[in-house]
């Protein structure tokens, strides 16, 4: 475990995870705008655009960042943002887990009907493992723990923190087990084409990284 | 030091042939002088231990003192027994003095010794201490508390109406502050206190002549004497003082009844279902009770209606000069009461006959005693549409 | 490895994205071990029952009912999924082009679900910005806080008392009178039988068990209805539904449901089953007063000595005023009922002791002031009222109306009004010669047709100009009729405010949208036992609020500190001391009377038992002496003729009781050979109101493939192919919508139903998103009041007339749309 926290890819995945993190859980605003955009920000992205699984994606957002040179531009991305992710209609898709994982309504219709679809299962899980890592969901994020951003952060720290195995199985048993369907379901609502790119280089982001952990386990 | 041996000679006789008085004065008086001197002794008792050490308080209202503002707060200044139950003038505390050596009978009779008699006998306590407050005009809270210094611009705009208004009329305190320092007794019988804590429990010395408005819903008698009850006289009613005798007035109501049954419904106008009084059936039907004048029929139900003028009797408290305070308080009930369900209809709505069925139909979840409520009911009813006719 | 490669290209770049924004930060032990104390059982209570629970991790995890509720319900299953439920309102959110354009903004978006996250800030001065802007404008007719809804249990965060508080301190505004439930039954009884009736309390149920040989349940299902109450219910009324049910059984009581459906309360009683056609009681009623009359079974010493007009209304019962005599013939022909039947109706009724007992549906249709006009005459003939057990309520199907009454006192609530001498901020009344107050059910016509004058309760109403309108705790798109009207309405407006805990269908056609927690995120006290007022409970905060939700009283505490009033608002108390208050308030007003401990101990135990009450007879004391206890009516008595009312020359609410045809009828009436069906919206089995709908999971426990059920005659189902579980489209002229068939026979032919309080949730016709903002747009979960009538009663009442409503169904061919009422479990079906 040691080993992993000086490695410095394992920084530089902690950091994509990190940044795909910020991304789902807040709208751009300018101060993001300005760190997504700015030289290094630009080297970054170049970077990552080598990847020719990725490139296609990055080159949307890319081009959608340079897009946002108005506080309009930027309202209506964060409008993109909060259909997709707060108001949480049948027409969004909503962050959480648990509403990928549990089983829909109708097939339960045997029960009582009192089982939450919000901070259930899914999220008492991950409330388990933020506190094994000494960890908790910050009060300035008022979102159950299994929400996507979470459990990206999460990722991030336990790049630095745990032995690739651990890594493979937890990203294997709590994020790419839902991960492809909210992104179907975001290539399937959005109105706009930044959230899109963002979901869609996430997965292929995981799915690689997933590839990468099996072969150095 | 003659009157002193007549005292020792008075109080070697057997007590049962001496009046709770003379017991009383006598042992404050040799209370004090066991003690050591006069002025030294007023003193000395003048303080809590003093009052505690006979007084049995430990246990109830000392305790409950504790609990309170005038005990404890951030100006550390504190109010101790005496400072409100001992006047600071000389004779009245002597008087005072003399007064609460009839607790020593209390402690040697055992009256309050356990938590459960004091209870019994708190209102009665309560209401002699309310007594001499308003007596004094409640002067020993006015050792600290002055009208003159207060800074009306730190109260809400309520307190400060009310306030200035006791202000005005140099009010006693304790007429809407009770229960402050100490438990407020079950009052459980005393009819509407909060709305006679409003508008007071009537005027002193009623004039021949002169209109009033009953403050509560009053028995009203067949003369001066009998206790034979003759019927009522609805709240906030306007009556004409006729004659006084004792505690009694002979008073007339001006108004209207419907010709059916004994016709012993007095109505506030024609054709207005506002009650004003409401008789006995054989009152009604005792000659020089009702005068009967002109009749209409009413075109709304068919029913005839007779301009009536009663005489009756009633007792002098709670009638009112001016019915206004009645109104203020039935407006601020109605706000607070009935918008605890939903928004309350403007008191111009409906007009006054409809406001009973609306009013009597929404009032399961209100809390207002039958005074209060027929004060609702007749404020609105005469700030309906039928009044005002400004607005909806 | 290859695949790698970028990787090692961003290694010993300086680059740290967003660094400082995890949304993870070091666990503060002091916080988990302080979120891990108070575990043990908390109080709290709903409509749906008191109840209690117990939380683990920090999260609700067990709800059992309150010890003192014998008949809890089972949806307390549902709150659980209220609270975490997907579709909350979990930011303060603005409508994109309102943000963008404010008061200009395009309104013909609105609905189409384009928000944006701001902070309560930005939220609560933008809504104070518009309220500036509209009472600067146009004053206060152009404001509109007064449309409110139902109660939220609490008496401190009562969420329409702390909204009117709050606006009503920075102007004046629009209010409404009555209410969508008993609309036309609480504006006509007053002027009959002297009081609303509706919402008092009725004879003790103790009472009509003993003394009642006939019960009639009119369009009444006190089984179904009496699941949810007004304040925290604990159902004591099925207790004595219970003991009714033996009597039943014995033969000792005869329980006759007059309705076109078999009800619950009818399969529950085992009783018999009147089947008349919808919309058709009055003349039933007709028919049994006719055959009284004619039998010499009225009882003419109780109409002369306690009523007025009996001899107004017998020349039209017997047809002279207009040729129609109502013979029980005459009656047969319209309500399907046998003249034998109604003839043996009216001897059962004045034979022996009858209770009615009414329901509120069959007022809430055209002309909805007649069959409660008329129930009331047919009790005086039988001579009953005022009698235990005999008489008429219109009340025992309603939050445990008809279980004695404590006696003790309720506690007081939050000042929904402004403390005497407090003045708004735009100080100005003003209304420009419109009205300020409106029927409750006439707002859309106002928004449509500023201005207009119409005939209301004897008055006329000037419609006012609203251009703004703020809704708290309140679902208008379930209660209001006509959706599609709505939308037109909706788009004359300038700026909508919501505030509530879920996104209802309100809050999408909003522009801005406040999340409320919901009751079980704070603290307050309530009732509970309704009617019966047995106790008081500590409501204990369950959880802290979700998301970024707050407490009304905390929302509006801000709001008012923008204004500078917060110490006005607030009186200077914080929760905790509003709660002291009211609590030691109660206690004050029982002393000698109802012990009550501390307000600490109080809330500790979770609370405070008030004890049985008396049995009492409602008009008792009418019947006992009417001179000194006269009715609230106009004379006092009842009245079977209103002078008053007749002198309104009111040509749909003439001066007695009067069988009127309807705009739509079926079974024969108008209307019927376009759309042969009528569609009953009555209050749903599993919701009060649209109030638990959202709860995911227990709704799952009664959808028909995910949608609301429409309940439809098997030869109906036949004729149209439809079989159980088929999904069913619903239409009329006015709009249409999805429903999930289920065949019963309990339904009569021409006859469905579909329960109101299915949360509206348009889709475009390829069920795209895009569409549901537009008019016509078919509602994808099954909304009722797509279809109904937007109408009033009469110009006496001006109610709802949901009830007056054909329709035509089909089995849906199309491509079934996903459900867009709610969020939930993410379907993908790619």
């Amino acid at each position: 475990m040691s080993a992993a926290t000086t490695n410095p890819v394992n920084q530089v995945r902690s950091t994509i995870y990190q940044l795909l993190s910020s991304l789902f859980a807040k709208e751009v605003d300018h101060k993001t705008l300005h760190e997504l955009t700015c030289t290094q920000a630009q080297e970054f992205w170049s970077q990552l655009a080598n990847e020719p699984d990725f490139k296609a994606d990055v080159d949307v957002l890319v081009a959608e960042l340079a897009k946002l040179n108005s506080d309009k531009a930027l309202l209506e991305l964060a409008a993109d943002y909060c259909g997709l992710f707060l108001v949480g209609t049948k027409h969004s898709a909503s962050p959480y887990a648990s509403l990928y994982l549990n089983k829909s309504s109708s097939d339960k219709a045997a029960t009582k009907g009192n089982e939450p679809l919000l901070f259930g299962q899914q999220h008492q899980q991950m409330t388990q493992f933020l506190k094994q890592s000494q960890l908790q969901v910050q009060s300035e994020f008022p979102e159950p723990a299994d929400h996507l951003a979470v459990i990206l952060a999460y990722v991030a720290h336990i790049s630095m923190h745990s032995s690739h195995q651990e890594q493979l199985l937890f990203i294997r048993d709590y994020l790419a087990n839902w991960l492809p369907k909210l992104v179907a379901k975001v290539a399937k609502v959005d109105t706009g084409k930044f959230y899109i790119a963002l979901a869609q280089l996430t997965l292929a982001w995981v799915e690689s990284d997933i590839e990468w952990l099996a072969s150095e386990s | 030091m003659r009157w002193l041996l007549n005292i020792w000679r008075t109080l070697n006789k057997p007590t049962q042939y001496l009046t709770l008085g003379s017991v009383s004065v006598s042992a404050f008086i040799m209370g004090i002088i066991f003690w050591g001197g006069f002025n030294t002794a007023l003193q000395a008792t003048n303080t809590e231990e003093f009052c505690i050490s006979c007084h049995s308080m430990e246990s109830m209202p000392y305790k409950e003192l504790q609990e309170t503002v005038h005990w404890s707060n951030h100006s550390g200044v504190r109010a101790t027994c005496p400072d409100c139950h001992v006047p600071h003038d000389w004779s009245r505390k002597i008087g005072r003095k003399i007064e609460a050596s009839h607790d020593m009978w209390g402690w040697l009779l055992q009256t309050v010794n356990t938590p459960e008699k004091f209870e019994d006998k708190r209102l009665e306590m309560a209401s002699r201490e309310w007594k001499r407050f308003d007596r004094d005009n409640s002067l020993a809270c006015k050792n600290c508390h002055n009208y003159d210094s207060m800074k009306w611009d730190s109260m809400s705009k309520l307190a400060q109406k009310q306030m200035k208004r006791a202000a005005k009329l140099d009010q006693s305190c304790v007429d809407c502050h009770k229960g402050i320092a100490h438990k407020l007794p079950d009052m459980g019988t005393a009819r509407a206190p909060e709305l006679i804590a409003e508008v007071g429990s009537g005027v002193n010395g009623l004039e021949v002549d002169q209109t009033y408005f009953s403050a509560l819903t009053k028995p009203v008698y067949f003369n001066e004497k009998t206790d034979v009850e003759a019927g009522t006289l609805n709240i906030a009613t306007k009556v004409k003082v006729l004659a006084l005798k004792g505690n009694r007035a002979k008073i007339g109501i001006s108004g209207w009844r419907k010709k059916i049954g004994a016709g012993r419904v007095i109505y506030y106008d024609f054709g207005l279902n506002i009650l004003s009084a409401q008789l006995t059936k054989d009152a009604a039907l005792e000659e020089g009770v009702i005068s009967t004048f002109e009749e209409k029929e009413d075109p709304m139900t068919g029913l005839k209606w007779q301009r009536v003028e009663t005489v009756i009797w009633t007792d002098t408290d709670y009638l009112l000069n001016d019915l206004q305070p009645l109104w203020d308080y039935a407006r601020s009930t109605y706000s607070t009461s009935c918008s605890v369900c939903h928004t309350q209809p403007d008191e111009s709505h409906f007009d006054a006959n409809t406001w009973p069925g609306m009013f009597q139909g929404m009032i399961a979840f209100v809390n207002m005693d039958q005074d209060t409520q027929a004060l609702v009911q007749k404020y609105l009813q005469e700030h309906s549409s039928t009044f005002n006719k400004s607005a909806h | 490895m290859k695949r790698r490669d970028f990787l090692k290209g961003l290694v010993g770049t300086s680059y740290v994205v967003l660094s400082g924004s995890s949304v993870l930060a070091p666990l503060n032990a002091l916080a988990a071990s302080a979120a891990k104390t108070n575990e043990g059982w908390l109080t709290t209570g709903s409509h749906f029952g008191a109840f209690k629970m117990k939380r683990k991790n920090g999260v609700i995890d067990q709800v059992i009912p309150f010890e003192r509720d014998k008949y809890p319900t089972d949806m307390i299953n549902g709150v659980k999924g209220l609270v975490y439920n997907p579709s909350r309102v979990r930011y303060p959110m603005v409508r994109l082009d309102f943000l963008l354009k404010g008061h200009k903004s395009d309104t013909t978006q609105r609905g189409d679900f384009r928000f944006v996250r701001v902070t309560w800030d930005k939220a609560l001065s933008l809504f104070k910005d518009s309220l500036d802007e509209v009472q600067t404008k146009y004053g206060p007719s152009g404001l509109h806080a007064g449309q409110t809804g139902w109660r939220a249990t609490g008496q401190l965060h009562s969420s329409t008392s702390h909204m009117q508080r709050a606006v009503g301190m920075h102007g004046n505004f629009v209010k409404k009178v009555g209410d969508y439930s008993t609309g036309a039954g609480q504006t006509i009884l007053p002027y009959i039988l002297g009081s609303t009736e509706v919402y008092a309390q009725g004879t003790s149920w103790p009472l009509i068990l003993e003394h009642s040989k006939t019960i009639i349940l009119w369009s009444n299902d006190p089984y179904k209805n009496l699941q949810v109450g007004w304040n925290a219910e604990t159902h004591e009324s099925y207790a004595y539904l219970a003991q009714l049910k033996e009597k039943v059984a014995k033969g000792e009581i005869r329980v006759i449901s007059i309705d076109p459906v078999v009800t619950k309360t009818q399969q529950y009683l085992g009783c018999e089953q009147l089947y008349v056609n919808p919309q058709t009681d009055v003349a039933l009623m007709l028919g049994i007063a006719h055959e009284m009359v004619a039998k010499n079974l009225h009882y003419t010493q109780f109409i002369e000595g306690y009523s007025l007009g009996f001899d107004k209304f017998l020349p039209y019962l017997q047809g002279e005023t207009d040729g129609v005599e109502k013979t029980p013939e005459w009656a047969a022909e319209i309500t399907g009922v046998s003249a034998e039947i109604i003839r043996d109706l009216a001897k059962v009724m004045t034979k022996g002791r009858t209770q009615m007992l009414m329901g509120w549906c069959i007022q809430r249709q055209q002309h909805g002031e007649q069959p409660y006009w008329m129930a009331a005459v047919l009790a005086t003939m039988t001579g009953q009222i005022g009698l235990p057990g005999g008489g008429i309520s219109y009340g025992h199907h309603y939050s445990s109306i008809g279980v004695p009454s404590s006696g003790a006192a309720a506690p007081g609530a939050f000042p929904r009004n402004l403390d005497e001498d407090q003045k708004p901020l735009f100080d100005n009344n003003d209304f420009k010669g419109t009205s300020s107050t409106i029927p409750v059910a006439r707002w859309i016509d106002a928004i449509l047709e500023p201005g207009k004058t119409i005939d209301s309760n004897g008055s006329k109403v000037t419609f006012p100009d609203i251009k703004m309108m703020v809704f708290s705790g309140n679902n208008p798109w379930n209660h209001h009729q006509d959706r599609n009207r709505m939308k037109q309405a909706f788009q004359k407006l300038e700026c909508v405010v919501t505030i509530d805990m879920n996104w209802t269908a309100t809050c999408r056609f909003s522009d801005i949208v406040l999340p409320a927690c919901t009751t079980f995120e704070r603290n307050d006290i309530d009732v509970y036992g309704s009617y019966a007022n047995r106790g008081v409970l500590a409501m204990q905060k369950m959880v802290e609020p979700l998301f970024d939700s707050l407490s009304d009283f905390e929302i509006f505490t801000r709001f008012a500190r923008l204004m500078g009033k917060e110490k006005e608002y607030t009186r200077g108390m914080t929760e905790r001391d509003w709660l002291n208050k009211l609590y030691t308030d109660c206690k004050n007003a029982n002393a000698g009377k109802f012990e009550m401990p501390e307000f600490d101990e109080f809330w500790k135990e979770g609370y405070v038992h008030f004890g049985e009450g008396k049995p009492w007879t409602r008009h008792a004391a009418f019947r006992e002496d009417p001179e000194i206890n006269p009715l609230g009516t106009p004379s006092g008595l009842i009245e079977i003729y209103s002078r008053k009312i007749a002198q309104y020359q009111y040509d749909d609410c003439p001066g007695h009781p009067t069988w009127m045809e309807k705009s739509e009828r079926s079974h024969g009436g108008p209307g019927s050979d376009k759309f042969p069906v009528w569609m009953q919206s009555c209050h749903p089995d599993k919701r009060l109101h649209s109030q638990m709908c959202e709860s995911e999971e227990f709704r799952g426990t009664y959808t028909v493939k995910d949608r609301e059920p429409v309940y439809l005659n098997p030869e109906d189902a036949k004729a149209r192919g439809i079989n159980a579980g088929d999904v069913v489209r619903v239409f009329n002229g006015r709009g249409q919508l999805l429903a999930g068939a289920v065949v019963s026979d309990n339904f009569p032919k021409g006859v469905i139903r579909i329960h109101e309080g299915a949360w509206y949730g348009p889709v475009g016709e390829d069920g795209s998103k895009e569409g549901g903002a537009e008019i016509g747009a078919l509602c994808s979960y099954g909304d009722p009041n797509t279809l109904t009538q937007d109408i009033g009663t009469s110009k006496l009442a001006q109610a709802c007339s949901a009830y007056t409503c054909l329709v035509e169904f089909e089995k849906y061919k199309g491509k079934v749309p996903a459900v867009s009422s709610f969020s939930g479990p993410v379907e993908i079906t790619l």
